[in-house]
């Protein structure tokens, strides 16, 4: 299998960072990511704006809208302005949520597809159809929930497994979410990073979350990373090598040097690990 | 399918939690984090386009219209800062107006998204070609297509919580809006000759600026001799402003 290129860390790009970008982009960056559903068609500043730095960064994109658990058909109009958008910035991979975010209309948030063997199927091959039109593999990414559907049956693993295998294709590991989901739903967060394919992961995801009570979580992203979460991401590198990862921040996002800290944390821990594989080797 | 069905309760529920039940065996106070959050991350989509309609309408009479959009509308638009169009389109076509809302809220959600909408437009991607030193009366004037000529009933610009008007004027407002050179979103207010001119030069690409003023003169049961001086003064302001970018070649 081969991955696109991909390293180190990687930050998402949002408009409100734009102004610090602008005067420098930190070394510690490796790449950036976006969602295109936020500059597909967009002009103004702002596109303006993006093209400096696609022009100068490795850019990944990560998308919101396409429900791939949705009920109406796949909307392929999407997927070829995303298919143009990348060639047009030069983006070579493209991940999505495992979730749904639309019934008959987009409800704009994501939504926990129930694990069942039907769900996979049918997941799976919209996934495929996916991968036809953009003719490139595209990677998914495990979902943060909140409700276990009644009607599930199976843990989320053996899901996000059985769906890869059926689809043949990446996966968009997030680190924060296995945090979130195993402090929702009682397991262990480790066992589960056992249970991943290795050797599937294009990219992981590092972010915040607000704890609302002490047996749910709510993944925010507005918020710093906390130390049981940078500890999972040093466990998941031991468990299932260094991989590229990318700090998300959606909301009350700190200043750029703030967020820096977080990015060049992601850089330390994979140093880190890469010096100590070299060491055993 | 089965698990198809479930996710139709799920969301037919987050959009109606008062009206439509849960799915079987999803405990409450975990469907209701769904509820909020789907409801509240809409809601901010809305707010950030439209300040003054919240200010106005308050938070209760507020929450009820997002409310009413978000269990009602079905939006096809994958791309979330359109989410404030969808809106506009449905209090202009599906949304029974309450009794307790202002008549002049469908207008005053349009003057407020007009400026996200230009903000954000790639109506400038490719440009006809055009001269910006061009005689704007003998050759043909192009308006800059990130603009908008408005005309509405109710003096929107002029709406505040401490000015909210529950008949219309009798006077119409007229307003230019468009992207500068700097990119940044200008709105001027004009009167109705000029929103008229503007409209005659956005639907004959063809005809010079003379053409126009005759046609506009025509309208008006003027003497094109009469209104040339004007035109051409209005149309020289618009240039240097950026509301026209030149004459087409």
């Amino acid at each position: 299998m081969t991955h696109p290129r991909l390293s180190g860390a990687g930050l998402g790009f949002r408009r409100d960072l734009i102004p610090a970008l602008k005067s420098g982009v930190p070394e510690a960056i490796d790449f950036f990511e976006l969602a295109p559903e936020n500059w597909i068609d967009l002009g103004g500043r702002y596109a303006r704006d993006l093209r400096q730095f696609t022009e100068r960064h490795p850019f990944v994109c990560h998308g919101l809208s396409l429900s791939l658990g949705g009920l109406t058909p796949l909307d392929e109009v999407l997927l070829r302005k995303i298919k143009a958008f990348m060639a047009e910035h030069r983006i070579s991979l493209y991940t999505e949520h495992l979730s749904y975010c639309s019934d008959h209309g987009h409800l704009y948030d994501l939504l926990p597809i129930p694990p069942t063997e039907e769900a996979v199927k049918y997941v799976a091959a919209r996934i495929r159809r996916v991968q036809d039109i953009l003719e490139q593999k595209i990677a998914i990414e495990n979902a943060s929930y909140y409700v276990a559907a009644p009607i599930g049956e199976m843990d989320e693993p053996t899901f996000i497994n059985a769906v890869l295998q059926e689809a043949d294709c990446w996966l968009h590991l997030d680190v924060n979410n296995i945090y979130v989901n195993s402090v929702n739903f009682k397991f262990d967060p480790v066992d589960y990073l056992r249970r991943m394919p290795a050797e599937r992961i294009v990219y992981m995801h590092m972010a915040g979350h607000y704890q609302e009570a002490p047996d749910l979580i709510i993944d925010t992203h507005g918020a710093d990373v906390i130390d049981p979460v940078w500890q999972l991401l040093d466990t998941a590198y031991g468990l299932l090598g260094v991989h590229p990862t990318c700090l998300e921040r959606d909301f009350n996002i700190p200043p750029l040097q703030v967020l820096m800290q977080e990015v060049a944390r992601i850089a330390e821990i994979q140093s880190n690990r890469l010096k100590q594989i070299e060491r055993a080797a | 399918m089965d698990f198809q069905q479930y996710q139709r309760e799920f969301t037919a529920h987050i959009r109606d939690p008062r009206n439509v039940s849960r799915p079987k065996g999803v405990p409450a106070r975990l469907m209701k984090v769904y509820n909020g959050l789907l409801y509240n991350n809409m809601e901010g989509f809305l707010l950030s386009c439209f300040p003054v309609c919240r200010k106005i309408l308050g938070k209760r009479r507020w929450d009820r219209v997002v409310r009413a959009f978000f269990r009602d509308h079905v939006s096809h638009t994958p791309y979330f800062r359109q989410i404030p169009e969808e809106f506009l389109k449905y209090l202009q076509a599906e949304w029974e107006h309450p009794d307790d809302i202002p008549a002049f809220l469908p207008e005053l959600a349009h003057y407020e998204w007009v400026e996200l909408e230009l903000d954000t437009s790639d109506r400038d991607t490719n440009l006809p070609a055009h001269d910006p030193t061009g005689d704007l009366l003998a050759e043909r004037p192009l308006l800059n297509p990130v603009s908008r000529v408005l005309a509405y009933r109710w003096p929107v610009h002029r709406l505040s919580p401490r000015f909210k008007p529950s008949e219309a004027p009798t006077q119409p407002t007229f307003a230019l809006a468009f992207r500068d050179a700097d990119m940044h979103v200008r709105f001027i207010l004009i009167n109705s000759a000029s929103a008229r001119l503007l409209n005659l030069v956005q639907d004959n690409p063809d005809a010079t600026g003379r053409e126009i003023v005759t046609l506009l003169a025509q309208e008006m049961a003027l003497s094109p001799d009469v209104l040339l001086g004007f035109a051409h003064s209005l149309m020289q302001g618009f240039l240097a402003q950026g509301a026209i970018l030149g004459v087409r070649v």
